[in-house]
């Protein structure tokens, strides 16, 4: 096949991949605390053979980037459900180590520990469990995260965040992983009684979709005129023979 | 091509959320019903390009790679603990729960169920039974002769009657919490049962350990907010058709692919 073609293939690949972050952005339009997320495409230079101090240029999806912008705050009234306000996460503990998470939304468990609707347990900001006293009439949390059962105080929430800011990598659940160190977040606040929603902005992610709609048809359109040229040129020179 | 079955997971799930908002919008007058509402969660992410891999001789790595989302899934359907408006009926078995708690029933297995539903009433025998005809712990029985009844904050139940002045105490009503309400398996008929997630039944007397206090001639309301309701069921809608839109994109790319050749 001619360069030309396998050009276009890379960036149809990358297109189709960007299509399908755009898609999974819009199936969690509603998922509490869900970060949207783009592709970074790359230059891809190869090198090519007989030809000096040039190459063959590719586009590759080769990275991508999660938005941090804030979410709306949905008024919910649930006395478990915090939201964040600014920078930082909630950390969890689940089995693959110390996960990071907006998403607010927790319960006490059957001995009184907080946990996520997936039964990952909340640590408070020395790493330990929270337990709620069972029998506790009402609980309030403090905008620092301080929160009290019936006027005493049971556990301070901490926020977190990784040293590195691009260092975060998804996994199900609304959950991030970070491979390197993480450091607590001073300044932001929680909310109680409210939950932060999906930050994926619906207006731009259907004009993304278009747009890579487009860019993709105009591949496609590319690659059937390419198609046309190669089989026009062996039309050509098999009629010369 | 995946971008497919990621729309058909969003569509799914906003489906299903408006099935959680019809239920809710349903039971607007379902004395003592908590609003439900759903969770969702992402789905697993595939690792296209691991962030961290060397990308180059010099030791060079990935800082973040790719990683492709495949969708959303359900995680919980959350009940909304809240306490509903009292609404004052005047009947004189109709007790509220006013705080935290839950009436405990025995059904006719002989295992319990708890509810907030305080519309109570009285067998042929003068069992307090609920409206379905359960049994309410500890099982307090009216004389028939008795004029009228009173029931204190406390669930105490005193039974007044034309040949006594000092009214007799028939019994009291316990009430039951739990560490985790959510918990609760709804059993339908205003009725749960307990489960692992909720934690063992805590018995107590109302206004004791954390536990409400009754009221006698109210009901508990529905806890549902309408205008909440509708708001989200547009949101759900809304949801669904760009969903839809994306099946629609994702579709005339694949026709596209297929018109090459």
């Amino acid at each position: 096949m001619d360069n030309s073609l396998f050009t276009t293939l890379t960036r149809q690949s990358g297109l189709m991949r960007e299509m399908q972050t755009v898609a999974n952005n819009i199936a969690n339009l509603s998922t509490t605390g869900f970060r949207a997320e783009g592709v970074i495409f790359a230059e891809y230079v190869a090198e090519l053979e007989g030809v000096n101090g040039g190459g063959l240029s590719m586009a590759n999806a080769s990275g991508r980037l999660v938005q941090m912008r804030q979410g709306e705050l949905d008024p919910t009234g649930g006395s478990f459900d915090f939201a964040i306000e600014g920078d930082g996460f909630f950390l969890l503990q689940t089995p693959d180590g110390d996960n990071l998470t907006r998403a607010g939304s927790f319960m006490p468990g059957a001995t009184g520990e907080l946990v996520n609707p997936d039964g990952y347990m909340l640590l408070d900001a020395g790493g330990a469990p929270i337990f709620v006293p069972p029998d506790a009439q009402s609980i309030s949390l403090a905008r620092d995260g301080t929160l009290s059962a019936d006027g005493r105080p049971v556990a301070l929430l901490g926020l977190w965040q990784p040293v590195d800011q691009s260092d975060l990598a998804h996994r199900d659940g609304v959950r991030f992983a970070v491979a390197g160190e993480m450091e607590p977040v001073l300044d932001a606040t929680i909310l109680q009684g409210f939950l932060e929603n999906s930050n994926v902005d619906p207006v731009s992610q259907i004009a993304r979709m278009i747009e890579v709609q487009r860019a993709y048809e105009m591949g496609q359109g590319f690659l059937e005129r390419e198609d046309e040229r190669v089989r026009g040129f062996l039309r050509t020179v098999g009629a010369q023979v | 091509m995946r971008a497919l079955m990621i729309a058909a997971t969003g569509m799914s799930a906003q489906q299903m959320r408006v099935e959680v908002i019809s239920n809710n919008l349903a039971n607007m007058n379902t004395t003592g019903y908590n609003a439900r509402r759903a969770d969702f969660v992402d789905l697993l992410y595939q690792q296209e390009t691991r962030a961290g891999t060397i990308s180059a001789s010099d030791g060079s790595v990935v800082p973040a790679g790719v990683q492709l989302g495949l969708g959303v899934r359900p995680a919980a359907v959350s009940m909304n603990v809240a306490q509903g408006s009292l609404s004052q009926t005047g009947g004189d078995l109709d007790v509220a729960i006013e705080g935290r708690g839950y009436l405990e029933v025995t059904l006719p297995s002989g295992l319990p169920a708890y509810t907030r539903d305080g519309s109570l009433n009285r067998t042929g025998d003068g069992l307090i039974v609920t409206s379905e005809g359960f049994a309410v712990a500890p099982g307090i029985t009216v004389p028939d002769d008795a004029r009228n009844i009173s029931i204190n904050a406390q669930g105490e139940v005193f039974a007044y009657f034309n040949d006594r002045v000092e009214p007799e105490q028939l019994g009291q009503f316990s009430l039951v919490n739990f560490s985790n309400d959510r918990g609760l398996e709804a059993m339908g008929s205003n009725m749960f049962i307990e489960t692992a997630a909720s934690g063992p039944a805590i018995l107590g007397d109302p206004g004791e350990d954390g536990l409400g206090t009754l009221r006698q001639g109210y009901l508990e309301d529905s806890s549902v907010d309408a205008v909440r309701e509708i708001t989200d069921l547009i949101e759900a809608q809304r949801g669904y058709e760009l969903n839809a839109k994306v099946i629609t994109a994702a579709d005339q790319m694949l026709g596209a692919t297929t018109q090459i050749r």
